[in-house]
């Protein structure tokens, strides 16, 4: 039975106001200029002050009052395209593993929204946001609408992707993705790192790659870890969807920019700074490693509420080797992106009127 | 520092709650441990052992559950007679006794996508064995094992029985040598492509089980085998470090890294991963010996021995350049 108190606190979850730049997990520390790939991995569940806001407390970042409409398109594309969620042979146990964890951990960090109620093998998991209702027995699949892993992807905005050691070499056996950026789980299913890391400039043969596989593979079973990645969107809208299963969708949405660009400087703002934050959790029952990615994103217009942060991305796309910024996606209209980036103070008076924010601002 | 938000992950360091004990043979006992406060327990995978404090000495025991949901983590405990850590178990552990633990830690864990398995125990060795056994069972999963035993000495012959009355079980048990040799020539023989074989036990059982699986053409990444050793704990020698600036000498007890003393220290060192990945932590050094525990320095960096990564890597009077 739903009380009343958890009314309330849905209603002041879902009647958050939305700021893009509050829960932004900004990529750069403040002093850097020159972006490279590192293995920029972090213990996770520390909290971070930024210029916009505060990210990284939790696990998982449920999006606010955005969290039904991410999870409404979640569940549209997983209804229209089951290919997205694919387990390999042997993953079934992991899968589970993945759900139980995230169930608990969901319900210690929202425990006004979410409840998960233990006895044995017996749970009962309550999503108050959502309406979900269900009481299911671990290991037992029948006891869910769906396989553990797409149960679970329809609750959380995270895209779950499991690895697991296979004759010596980390393989990426088990995901529910629907957000992927210009790849396809579909293809990538069943790949190690290194083939899935291939097409990444200068990662594998400056030996990135095989750093980031001894880390995942010797991942302390008590600590859970985050890295932040980044990257210009290859669409001008909040699509999050562009995958390659999509790519009719969204293939023409920059060279329609670029056009529109080229008549009003101000079409840049529809850029969309992406943002990706990746966690990595041992799972006890397996052994398997989560690589599991929540995207942000926030459209230049909105990045010029922080004006700092418009200069600092300005200088590092501007730097960035054509190489990678070719891989990124950008490299044909970087310059067009930067010269915004570094007027974006002129253009304020088209600024959408910002919401205020929840939490304290730092600048 | 703390990653699990849930009681129900943690492995490190604690105290938990003998709840029962057990004589199964004349020199084996099985314990059973429950967190003391009615906490849920980290589960684990097939194979996997549990560090037990055993009057000042850390001993690996091997669980015997399937470990997916469990409600308590049971070990079972040969007596050495040498003194160790397992003449104390038997000893001293009575039921609500508390005992120091960590783990539960996986070094002989299943193949993720095996398609079928053979699993060899000799003697108390049946513990890991016993775990992979049950997980199978759990999964619904074939399994075929061979249990080698000398009359009255063998552990759990119980629980390998009732586990052979299950459909997809079947267990040859071989008792004394020569009938293990026959039992395992054959088994070894008769597996379909793509198995994985998981031995554990005394050394002559495991060399024998090596040479007659070679014999019969097994790739040797197919042959798992788990030996009686302590597991490597990694918590390094105690050292002593100087700040070369300032003099300040500082000791770094084993199981800390230099990083954490530095910091405690009240020194600024820029750091990331704490896992010898990421660089970040690098200072520049001095020492009598150092031990690079890292995957950032190359091989000649490490031999020119003036930079350590110091969240992983340790040595001896170490000068560091703050």
């Amino acid at each position: 039975m739903t009380l009343p108190s958890t009314d309330l606190a849905v209603e002041l979850f879902l009647t958050q106001p939305i700021d893009h730049l509050a829960n932004l997990p900004w990529p750069f520390p403040d002093d850097l200029d020159a972006f490279r790939y590192t293995v920029n991995v972090e213990p996770a569940r520390v909290p971070r002050r930024t210029r916009g806001g505060e990210w990284g407390r939790h696990l998982v970042d449920l999006g606010g009052a955005e969290y039904p409409a991410i999870m409404a398109d979640r569940r549209r594309i997983l209804d229209a395209d089951p290919g997205r969620v694919q387990v390999r042979p042997g993953m079934a146990l992991a899968c589970w593993d993945l759900l139980l964890y995230y169930l608990r951990d969901l319900a210690l960090t929202y425990p006004d929204l979410m409840e998960l109620d233990e006895v044995g093998e017996h749970l009962h998991w309550r999503n108050h946001v959502l309406g979900t209702d269900q009481r299911f027995v671990l290991g037992d699949a029948t006891t869910l609408p769906y396989d553990p892993l797409e149960f679970l992807a329809r609750e959380v905005p995270d895209d779950l992707l499991l690895v697991v050691e296979r004759d010596g070499r980390l393989c990426f056996d088990a995901g529910a993705v629907t957000f992927a950026a210009a790849w396809a789980v579909s293809f990538d299913v069943g790949m190690d790192i290194y083939e899935i890391h291939g097409p990444v400039p200068r990662l594998t043969g400056e030996g990135i790659t095989a750093r980031a596989e001894q880390f995942l593979k010797r991942l302390p079973a008590d600590q859970v870890y985050r890295r932040v990645n980044w990257t210009l969107s290859a669409s001008d809208s909040r699509t999050l969807d562009v995958s390659l299963e999509e790519l009719p969708a969204w293939g023409r949405d920059i060279p329609a920019l670029i056009r529109d660009g080229a008549v009003d400087a101000t079409a840049w703002g529809r850029v969309q700074l992406r943002i990706e934050l990746e966690h990595f959790v041992r799972l006890p029952m397996t052994g398997a490693v989560t690589f599991n990615i929540r995207t942000f994103m926030a459209s230049l217009d909105e990045l010029r509420a922080v004006p700092a942060w418009c200069e600092q991305l300005a200088t590092i796309i501007e730097e960035l080797p054509a190489d990678l910024a070719e891989y990124k996606g950008f490299l044909d209209h970087r310059d067009d992106v930067v010269a915004f980036l570094r007027t974006a103070d002129l253009h304020t008076a088209n600024l959408p009127a910002a919401s205020p924010s929840p939490h304290d601002r730092t600048d | 520092m703390s990653g699990h938000l849930h009681p129900g992950y943690r492995a490190g360091r604690r105290t938990l709650r003998i709840a029962s004990r057990t004589a199964l043979t004349e020199h084996i006992t099985h314990f059973e441990l429950v967190d003391p406060d009615g906490l849920p327990l980290r589960a684990y995978q097939p194979g996997s052992h549990l560090v037990v404090t055993a009057g000042g000495r850390r001993n690996a025991y091997s669980l015997v559950d399937d470990g997916v949901a469990p409600d308590a983590y049971r070990i079972s405990v040969l007596r050495r007679g040498e003194g160790g850590g397992s003449d104390w178990l038997h000893d001293t552990l009575r039921p609500g006794d508390l005992v120091e633990v960590e783990g539960p830690r996986s070094m002989f864990a299943p193949a993720p996508d095996q398609r079928a398995v053979l699993l060899v125990a000799g003697g108390i060795g049946i513990t890991p064995v016993l775990s992979h056994a049950r997980a199978r069972v759990r999964a619904g999963l074939p399994v075929e094992l061979v249990y080698s035993y000398r009359p009255g000495r063998a552990a759990h012959l119980a629980d390998v029985r009732a586990l052979a009355a299950r459909s997809g079980v079947r267990v040859h048990e071989a008792i004394g040598a020569a009938r293990t040799v026959e039992t395992l020539r054959e088994r070894l023989a008769d597996q379909p492509m793509g198995a994985h074989a998981y031995a554990c036990g005394p050394l002559p059982l495991l060399a024998t089980y090596e040479r007659l699986a070679a014999e019969a053409g097994w790739p040797t990444a197919r042959v798992h085998l788990e030996r009686f050793t302590a597991p490597e704990l990694e918590a390094g020698e105690p050292f002593t470090a100087t700040v070369a600036s300032t003099g300040q000498r500082l000791d770094v007890p084993a199981g800390v890294s230099l990083l954490d003393t530095l910091l405690a220290a009240g020194h600024d060192v820029r750091h990331q991963c704490r896992q010898g990945v990421c660089g970040e932590c690098r200072l520049p050094v001095r020492a009598t010996r150092l031990e690079h525990r890292d995957f950032v320095l190359t091989d000649d960096e490490k031999r020119a021995g003036d930079t350590m990564l110091p969240c992983v890597s340790r040595g001896d009077q170490i000068e560091v350049f703050l």
